[in-house]
């Protein structure tokens, strides 16, 4: 099955600072040197909070190195501490506020949904794809979400479907679209191919 | 026809203030009106002499009596006929043509907080709107902002849809609202809505713009009166009319008094509906409208015929 | 009209839905010429000839009584397919309003409308239900009011919410679709829900039908014809249930095209919604087998040509392509090659 480019993928650009804004809020989940050096040589205007998650091991060196002064940081060892942390910060934050999402797509649209909980618009956020680009995939047949797909055919981690991933992505649920590959012809499942590194 | 029209008959007619007249309306034939959404208007056919003069105006009342629509018209000084005759000409009895209910200045259903601002007769789609927001249980407040005491003609009606949630602002006893002080801490989630004159809007909006308030959570709503002009000339290239349009016409008007079925909706620059192509300009493109874009004005190959006009000699449209 | 309903049809197991000749001779056949391309054909729907499917707002069929059954039974089985945003209520009981008002005033035998200020009384003769409720209060009803109503009306039903310049699908009644799911779909704005759809957006379809659709007026509804094919006369083909019919595209033979392979047309329409100024969009499809159409000799000279001519990524999204030759093959024997006049007509 040929997969033609589907307009619901998001599409990421480099992070840039939205100088409109008064309040810089950065959720990064992954480590990008270069894009941290970049975004910290310029600091926009108003406070920054950094919330920075790692998977247990150190801190994001690149984040922190060179950080310029007075940037509120907090560290999380996990991706529901950081969102636990992103949420507490929007609580308090005001009209204003730009949100960057650095990181696997996983994470960067679980933040994006709190976000949007809190009557967050997308004109108010940015993303950008970082890290590992392993897809989270919604099986449409027993909704379950299979997170770390890296090849474009899984077995679905609820129901068991070998899934192929298709590259329609719901903002909402945070997901790519996972359906049966052999539904028409059973057994007929192809090798699953890396291809989301 | 580009609208749905209802007939109607001129109701009850009250003067609010000097310079500010509320009319009822009713069907007809007797049907209901249909309900409308907070923020909407309608666009009353006015007869002017031997033409018709369109106008918008925001429907004020409650959408669930659906006997009587309620509009307010204030006297503008330099009033082209439309709100001179509604002030002047009209009388209970009369009978027009208006439009279905068209909202361009809708709520943002999913914001969690609503701060709605008005500026003199600006309160009309304000009000529609704070009693939307009342009947959904919403957080909202409305600022109002008027000449002197007696130019607050909504303020009861307005306290009573949200007790202690309406704040004034009299002109006259020097009190004014400070934009970067309303609009500053406000939490996420917030939208803002004005309607006013257009030095106040446009205040608002950079005032908002300063506080980071992305162009999603400002919504404002601003009818232009088409401005008069010089007078130019006009070709349709494809139904073949040739004609000029006086100096008190807009073009739109012009081209409907030709018999030419354009489309159209809110007569204000504002909607888009209206569109038209250019293809020849013997002059400069004098823009009016807000819904055109940077890049679609220095094309040269688009207007909008309710507000814009042409300065110089013939405008050729694909019409 | 008085409708000859039939009652015991059946969209899944032994598939006994069949069209009347009446039912064949008004089915919305999509194809003015011999080839077909996307392109927003939309015009005001403001009824039609007297007994066509544009005749009515919101069409009453024969299958009526057996389509809200099947319906129930999809909603059994997954409650999902039924879905509102909490910013929906009001537009929830717009639909509500603007379902009860057209049935009851365009079916006056078979829907009754009573109201007295906010109390209503609803009756709905063919599935015998006598419902008085207060209209706006939820609780009035045995479940919210866009479920209630749309369980009773054929099609499908989409609400969009119209915000920042753009039209999002935040709710949905769907259970008879072809093949997308509202479960994913749901919450997503006009480009992203249209995403997967090939070629339309390359030529501007969906940029120009937004643009249209965000001026939609209240009071002036419009209308278009989609289409797709279907194996069998089944109602459910959603992507949550592919392991279950997906089979069945494999099961075209030469000897089964004509009562198994199925034109399904969606005849879609879009209203402006009053106190929400939300859009309704109903998608209200029709099934035909190949040799139901046949009857009419120029639609099966009509369909060969355009299912021969259709573009590759077309007949792949529409999933056509493992039945497409042996269909063709069957509709061949039904094409002189003579030329045939533009219009949908069936004589």
């Amino acid at each position: 099955m040929s997969t033609p480019a589907i307009k619901s993928q998001p599409v990421y650009t480099a992070l840039e600072w939205d100088r409109a804004g008064t309040h810089h809020v950065l959720f990064v989940a992954a480590d990008e040197a270069a894009l941290a050096r970049r975004l910290w040589a310029q600091p926009p205007a108003g406070p920054i909070t950094l919330i920075l998650q790692h998977a247990g091991g150190e801190p994001l060196a690149g984040w922190l190195a060179e950080r310029p002064p007075g940037v509120h940081t907090i560290a999380a060892a996990t991706l529901e501490l950081a969102l636990k942390a992103l949420g507490d910060t929007l609580r308090a934050a005001q009209m204003g506020t730009r949100l960057y999402l650095v990181g696997p797509e996983d994470a960067i649209w679980q933040a994006a949904r709190l976000a949007d909980g809190f009557g967050m618009s997308r004109d108010e956020m940015r993303l950008m794809q970082a890290g590992t680009r392993a897809r989270p995939v919604f099986c449409v047949h027993c909704r379950t979400v299979t997170r770390g797909v890296h090849t474009h055919i899984v077995p679905c981690s609820g129901c068991g479907r070998a899934l192929f991933v298709r590259d329609h992505f719901s903002r909402r649920l945070g997901a790519y679209m996972g359906f049966q590959i052999d539904a028409e012809a059973p057994g007929d499942i192809p090798a699953a191919e890396v291809i989301y590194p | 026809m580009s609208h749905a029209s209802l007939n109607v008959e001129i109701g009850r007619i009250r003067d609010l203030a000097p310079g500010i007249r509320e009319f009822s309306l009713r069907r007809n034939d007797g049907a209901d009106f249909p309900v409308f959404s907070g923020g909407s208007h309608t666009v009353l056919s006015l007869p002017l002499g031997d033409r018709l003069h369109r106008n918008p105006y925001s429907l004020l009342g409650d959408p669930s009596v659906r006997d009587t629509w309620r509009i307010a018209v204030r006297l503008q000084e330099t009033s082209r006929g439309g709100s001179r005759w509604l002030h002047e000409a009209a009388r209970e009895g009369m009978r027009l043509d208006i439009s279905a209910p068209v909202n361009l200045f809708a709520l943002n259903r999913t914001g969690r907080r609503h701060i709605l601002v008005a500026g003199g007769i600006g309160i009309t789609p304000i009000l529609s709107q704070a009693r939307e927001l009342a009947r959904l249980g919403a957080d909202f407040e409305v600022h109002y902002a008027y000449r002197a005491p007696e130019f607050g003609v909504f303020a009861d009606e307005l306290e009573a849809l949200a007790p202690g949630r309406i704040h004034h602002y009299v002109q006259s006893r020097r009190e004014q609202i400070e934009f970067g002080s309303l609009l500053a801490g406000r939490p996420l989630g917030s939208h803002f809505y004005i309607c006013g004159p257009a030095g106040m809007v446009a205040a608002s909006l950079n005032a908002g713009k300063s506080l980071g308030w992305p162009d999603s959570h400002l919504h404002s709503e601003q009818f232009l009166a088409p401005s008069g002009g010089e007078p130019f000339d006009v070709k349709l290239a494809l139904s073949g009319h040739t004609f000029s349009v006086p100096s008190d016409l807009s073009l739109l008007e012009a081209i409907e008094q030709q018999g030419v079925d354009a489309p159209y909706l809110c007569r204000g620059g504002a909607c888009g509906q209206c569109e038209l192509e250019v293809l020849g300009a013997e002059g400069e493109l004098i823009h009016h409208d807000l819904y055109l874009s940077a890049d679609e004005r220095a094309s040269g190959t688009k207007i909008m015929p309710c507000v814009s006009r042409l300065k110089g000699g013939c405008l050729t449209l694909n019409l | 009209m008085t409708l000859a309903f039939k009652p015991d049809e059946t969209f899944r197991d032994d598939y006994t839905y069949r069209n009347s000749p009446a039912a064949i001779r008004r089915f919305p056949f999509p194809f003015h010429q011999d080839q077909y391309m996307y392109s927003v054909n939309m015009e005001p729907h403001a009824g039609g000839p007297a007994g066509s499917v544009y005749e009515h707002a919101f069409d009453i069929d024969e299958h009526y009584i057996a389509e809200m059954r099947d319906r129930a039974i999809t909603l059994e089985r997954d409650p999902g397919r039924c879905v509102s945003l909490p910013h929906m209520m009001d537009a929830e009981w717009d639909t509500l309003e603007l379902l009860m008002e057209s049935m009851a005033r365009d079916y006056p035998d078979l829907f009754v409308l009573k109201k007295d200020g906010e109390r209503w009384r609803w009756v709905n003769k063919p599935l015998g239900i006598d419902q008085s409720f207060t209209f706006g209060d939820a609780a009035t009803l045995p479940c919210p009011p866009f479920e209630y109503i749309t369980r009773q009306t054929q099609g499908d039903f989409v609400i969009m919410d119209q915000r920042n310049n753009d039209l999002f699908a935040d709710a949905g009644m769907i259970t008879s679709q072809a093949d997308w799911s509202l479960a994913f779909d749901v919450g997503m704005s006009f480009m992203e829900w249209h995403g997967p759809v090939p070629l339309a957006h390359e030529l501007g379809v969906f940029e120009r039908a937004l643009k249209y659709l965000l001026m939609l007026q209240q009071g002036r509804p419009v209308r278009r014809l989609n289409w797709t094919m279907t194996i069998n006369p089944r109602l459910d083909t959603a992507p949550e249930t592919y392991p279950e019919w997906g089979q069945d595209r494999a099961s075209v033979t030469p000897e089964n095209v004509g009562p198994k392979v199925h034109l399904r047309v969606e005849l879609q329409t879009l209203f402006r919604l009053p106190r929400s100024n939300g859009m309704l969009f109903s998608i209200r499809g029709y099934l035909a087998s190949m040799e139901e159409l046949a009857t009419y000799p120029r639609w099966a000279k009509r369909l060969n040509r355009v299912l021969g001519s259709l573009p590759n990524e077309l007949a792949e999204y529409k999933g056509l392509v493992r039945y497409r030759q042996t269909t063709l093959d069957w509709l061949a024997r039904h094409d002189d090659g003579a030329p045939l006049a533009v219009g949908t007509q069936p004589e």
